[in-house]
């Protein structure tokens, strides 16, 4: 679990206002065969996206989170020319989904700090929560901060459900302004795709905009 | 009329950190109601020169120039003028010589070089700007003008003006100094024209002409012919028939907000291939829409003919504000380069309006520049004066657009297209405000802290709505991007910034210090401090919840004459000392002088990356090892630790925080030790170094920085401030240099004072009175002071013109003026 060394000079001289995203992933054992070899096709498809479009290019900040029986942190937040493209992640253990969930809560409270701290403007951050099952921990906590935050304006959700077996009545709680999203089949790849146009939209916009997001895009990968 | 002249008291030239000078004319003014006002002068002023030691400034060029004239022969001119004129020389130079030696009058400043004396005035006031506030007696218009310019230019206090008969100085408002400026070049240019017109006339007519322009431009002033006028400076009319067309009448400047919008149906939408008919003001037609070029939020936009092309609205977008604000465009014949505005509306084959027909602009989205990366990419080349260009391209085309009352609303930098050789395109002109239709979009970063809150749609946008936009713009352009209310501490929220009025960027403006810590991090502080000073008090007055102008914003065109300001500023080597102020992202903070030393990092290599500074107390510059980067993360500041220092404040310990290996002999030097004191005290900290030649690690030096850096700087500030018993002024016989000050002569290889320092004002320290001199008012003893003369000459030399000067003394105008 690599922790990179984020430089100063990279966050505080590019101007523009960033977008951090949390990808908070499932890694539980029964992630494991295809399903997590086309997420970590996914994550990386989603890297080239965002390193080819020029906004997002100079935007987006990313992190990955993975919880199984316990929580960590598979990169921290970097801007997409510093992250490294990731060879694999291994399914094995429960679904810690709280643990993750608070976790990616953190890191995005702390990039926000560091913005904060060096005078860099940002989006209000974004929390990506993808599972296949349901958490074998207590979520209360957890789900009071992401609502609280969702309904302060203070952070956008996306829960997505993975194959049949993925509990959509917990993303559910996770998500109190849109419904989550089932993923159609394994299209991780269309689904990081349409991920990397929003991060898109955004950075094209203003802070303080609202951002109207690309629903239609949305049947591209999800079961509506 | 009362404002066309404002009165100073002279005494305030005279205290310290200010100088007076006076002008060989007014010694010379035949005007009979200012008769009496040198000598009101003296008298007011004589006390706070002798305790200021800051005597009034003749410059030896005016002496010379007194003594050329007194030298003449009454006998030979036939003009009483002159008659009078040559007795006025020779009077006041019998007066500048006793009034020296009393210590009132300095006159051995500038040499003979200068060919005339105007000239010198504007070089000391150009060099020594930065070191005093300054004010010329003089009558002549020219330098009155030159001195108001170089005023403004460097944002300094430099004052020209003549005296009344009570010894107050009369200050010219703008108005009044470009109405007698013009008068003064009309008069040489008539002699000119008429065939009668002399060297002098030739000369005069070449100076002033472009002097007046620059004026006009730098104070928004034009002449008046009315004498008893308003004395308010009056814009210049917007300049927009230069940069548009002729024919265009302006939209009303008052229209009520219309109602609501309402969107019209529309059967079809014509694409690519399909046939389109146009309406122009005076002509129609039908075209094949070409291909399509690209595709936006609210429509797209297709291939026109020739050099145009055609936007066609997406249904929703189609509405009837959009149709009467594109109509009355295309009617009103408002046109100017680099404004997309509709020349003809679009109609589909039922005849509903889908969409129009505008010029092509060309060039990259404004954001390409806003963005360091891609703009080093992009242009690579570009000087912080490309910027500049672009700033005044964009103002052009807004103040033209703000002088036909329209307003463009959602300034923006997608908005904004900007091509290779620095024009700038403004599209979307659409979703302009006029005649009462609003500008329906909008975008936080650009929209004032009174429209925040509102609804764009439905609320029209003031003109002062208008400039916080374009004040926005500007400053982003020349800061590559930055948010003006960007600062540390904020929780990102940009409408909450721009509310709270807090400008970060430190500034000392109208004598007050703005050392704000919530600068942002990174090299902005140094990019702002190398902005124009004129349009950095501009930016500060506009964004400051303090600032002057933060409720009265600046006008399209003012801020035109600002930047025009800021590129004549950045071509003039004279005035723009520092090599990286045309740098588009300075690496450090601004050079403080024209003579402070600017090198290259020895470590990165980048250019004039490092600069002196002089702490406060001191008379030498320290020059840094490194740059700010090489010297380290402290110096940066990192993204997590929020850095408290004042970027203004420089660093104390250059060596400190070096992050190479640093030489024993260095780290003794830095100290002012000697490297054998500064082995004695490494092996005290359990450091081996050999010689001076050792090096010792980063860590060894912070270590000894900690142990021994306040102590032994404390020690080296204390031998340096003490004065050298050994040497003694030779005009009061006391000690007058300190042994810093003897060093640092020593080191740069200049002779050694042998006087206490006299300013560029002529001001000895008030300590430094000639010896046994005793400036009374009484004539008795005065007539015993003769025997000094504050200059340095041999004795002999100094003897003959005082014999001449006692013979002289009852008619001199000395005795005439204390008599």
């Amino acid at each position: 679990m690599a922790t990179l060394n984020i430089g100063a000079d990279d966050l505080v001289d590019n101007p523009t206002p960033r977008v951090p995203v949390s990808l908070c992933l499932d890694t539980s054992t029964s992630m494991a065969g295809s399903p997590i070899a086309e997420l970590v096709r996914g994550v990386n498809l989603f890297y080239e996206a965002i390193d080819e479009d020029d906004d997002a290019h100079d935007s987006a900040e990313i992190n990955i989170v993975e919880f199984n029986s316990s929580a960590g942190l598979v990169h921290d937040f970097a801007s997409i020319e510093r992250l490294p493209r990731i060879s694999s992640l291994t399914a094995d253990g429960l679904t810690a989904m709280a643990a993750g969930v608070n976790l990616a809560l953190d890191t995005l409270e702390k990039r926000k700090a560091t913005y904060s701290g060096s005078g860099v403007l940002y989006y209000q951050p974004w929390l990506v929560l993808m599972t296949d099952g349901a958490p074998t921990d207590n979520i209360e906590i957890a789900v009071k901060r992401v609502v609280d935050l969702v309904e302060t304006k203070k952070l956008t959700v996306f829960p997505i459900g993975i194959g049949s077996r993925a509990d959509m009545n917990t993303l559910a709680r996770f998500s109190p302004n849109r419904p989550p999203l089932r993923l159609d089949g394994l299209k991780f790849k269309e689904f990081f795709e349409w991920l990397s146009k929003s991060v898109a939209r955004v950075s094209r916009s203003t802070p303080g905009d609202t951002v109207k997001l690309d629903l239609e895009g949305l049947e591209g990968w999800a079961e509506l | 009329m009362s404002l066309d002249i404002q009165l100073l008291d002279p005494v305030e030239f005279l205290q310290p950190n200010r100088r007076l000078f006076i002008d060989t004319n007014i010694f010379m003014d035949p005007d009979t109601r200012r008769a009496g006002g040198l000598k009101r002068l003296f008298e007011r002023g004589q006390d706070a020169i002798l305790k200021n030691g800051n005597p009034i400034v003749v410059p030896t060029k005016v002496i010379g120039e007194l003594t050329k004239q007194s030298r003449r022969d009454p006998a030979r001119e036939a003009e009483e003028r002159t008659k009078v004129a040559i007795k006025k020389a020779g009077a006041s130079l019998r007066f500048l010589e006793d009034a020296s030696k009393h210590g009132l009058v300095r006159k051995n400043l500038g040499d003979e070089s200068n060919p005339y004396a105007d000239d010198l005035f504007l070089r000391i006031f150009e060099r020594f700007a930065s070191t005093y506030e300054m004010c010329l007696l003089t009558r002549d218009i020219t330098i009155k003008l030159r001195i108001r310019l170089l005023a403004h230019e460097l944002d300094r206090r430099l004052l020209t003006g003549v005296l009344t008969k009570d010894g107050d100085v009369e200050i010219e408002s703008d108005q009044s100094l470009i109405n007698r400026g013009v008068r003064k070049y009309n008069l040489h240019a008539s002699n000119v024209a008429e065939g009668n017109g002399n060297q002098r006339d030739k000369s005069e007519v070449a100076a002033l002409g472009p002097l007046l322009q620059q004026f006009r431009k730098a104070f928004g002033v034009q002449e008046s012919d009315d004498k008893v006028g308003s004395t308010a400076a009056k814009l210049t009319a917007p300049q927009g028939l230069s940069v548009g067309s002729p024919k265009a009448k302006p939209f009303s400047s008052a229209a009520a907000i219309k109602p609501r919008d309402t969107p019209l149906t529309v059967s079809s939408l014509p694409v690519e291939g399909d046939q389109v008919r146009w309406e122009s003001a005076s002509k129609c037609g039908t075209f094949v829409l070409g291909s399509l070029l690209g595709r936006g939020g609210e429509g797209s936009v297709y291939e026109g003919g020739g050099n145009t092309v055609v936007k066609i609205f997406d249904k929703d977008h189609i509405t009837q504000h959009r149709k009467a604000k594109v109509e009355l465009l295309v009617i009103s014949g408002l046109q100017a380069k680099g404004l997309c505005i509709p020349s003809a509306t679009v109609h589909n084959a039922a005849g509903e309006f889908v969409g129009y027909v505008m010029p092509t602009a060309s060039g990259r989205e404004a954001r390409t520049i806003f963005n360091i990366r891609k703009l080093e990419k992009d242009f690579p080349t570009w000087k912080k004066s490309d910027l500049v260009d672009i700033c005044i391209s964009f103002l052009k085309k807004v103040e033209y657009l703000h002088s036909m009352n329209v307003i463009l609303g959602d300034i923006n930098p997608k908005n904004l297209m900007i091509d290779d050789r620095k024009n700038v395109f403004i599209i979307d002109a659409d979703s302009w405000q006029l005649e009462g239709y609003p500008c329906p979009v909008g975008t936080p970063m650009y929209t004032s802290p009174a429209m925040l809150g509102k609804t764009y749609a439905e609320d029209l946008r003031t003109m002062e709505d208008e400039l916080f936009a374009v004040a926005t713009m500007l400053f982003q352009i020349v800061m590559t991007g930055q948010f003006p209310y960007m600062r540390t501490g904020t929780d990102g929220d940009m409408v909450q910034l721009i509310r709270e009025g807090n400008f970060a960027f430190q500034i000392s403006i109208r004598g007050k210090e703005y050392n704000d810590r919530d600068q942002p991090d990174g090299d902005w502080k140094y990019i702002w401090s190398h902005i124009h000073k004129p349009v950095k008090n501009l930016f500060w007055d506009t964004f400051h919840k303090e600032g002057k102008r933060y409720n009265r914003r600046p006008t399209a065109t003012e801020w035109l004459e600002a930047f025009k300001a800021y590129r004549a500023y950045l071509g003039n080597k004279r005035l723009n000392f520092d090599p990286m102020s045309n740098d588009v992202r300075p690496i450090r903070n601004k050079a403080f002088k024209p003579d402070t030393p600017i090198e290259d990092c020895s470590t990165c290599g980048r250019k004039h990356a490092i600069a002196g500074f002089m702490p406060e107390g001191e008379t030498e510059y320290i020059v840094p090892r490194q740059c700010n980067k090489c010297r380290g993360p402290s110096a940066t500041g990192a993204g997590q630790a929020r850095s408290r220092r004042p970027p203004s404040e420089p660093s104390r310990g250059p060596v400190a925080t070096a992050t190479g290996k640093t030489r024993v002999s260095a780290l003794a030097k830095h100290y002012g030790i000697t490297s054998k004191q500064a082995l004695e005290k490494l092996s005290a900290l359990g450091e081996y170094a050999k010689t001076a030649s050792s090096s010792v690690g980063p860590d060894v030096v912070n270590r000894f920085e900690a142990a021994y850096g306040a102590n032994l700087r404390a020690a080296r500030r204390q031998r340096a401030n003490t004065l050298d018993p050994s040497k003694l002024c030779t005009r009061c016989r006391n000690p007058f240099i300190t042994y810093g000050n003897v060093e640092w002569h020593q080191r740069e290889g200049k002779p050694v004072p042998t006087t206490h320092k006299a300013g560029p004002g002529g001001a000895y320290p008030p300590d430094c009175v000639p010896r046994s001199s005793q400036p009374r008012r009484s004539t008795s003893q005065r007539s015993s002071t003769t025997g000094n003369n504050p200059a340095t000459k041999s004795t002999q030399k100094s003897q003959k013109p005082q014999k001449q000067q006692q013979k002289k003394k009852k008619k001199g105008f000395w005795s005439w003026l204390f008599g």
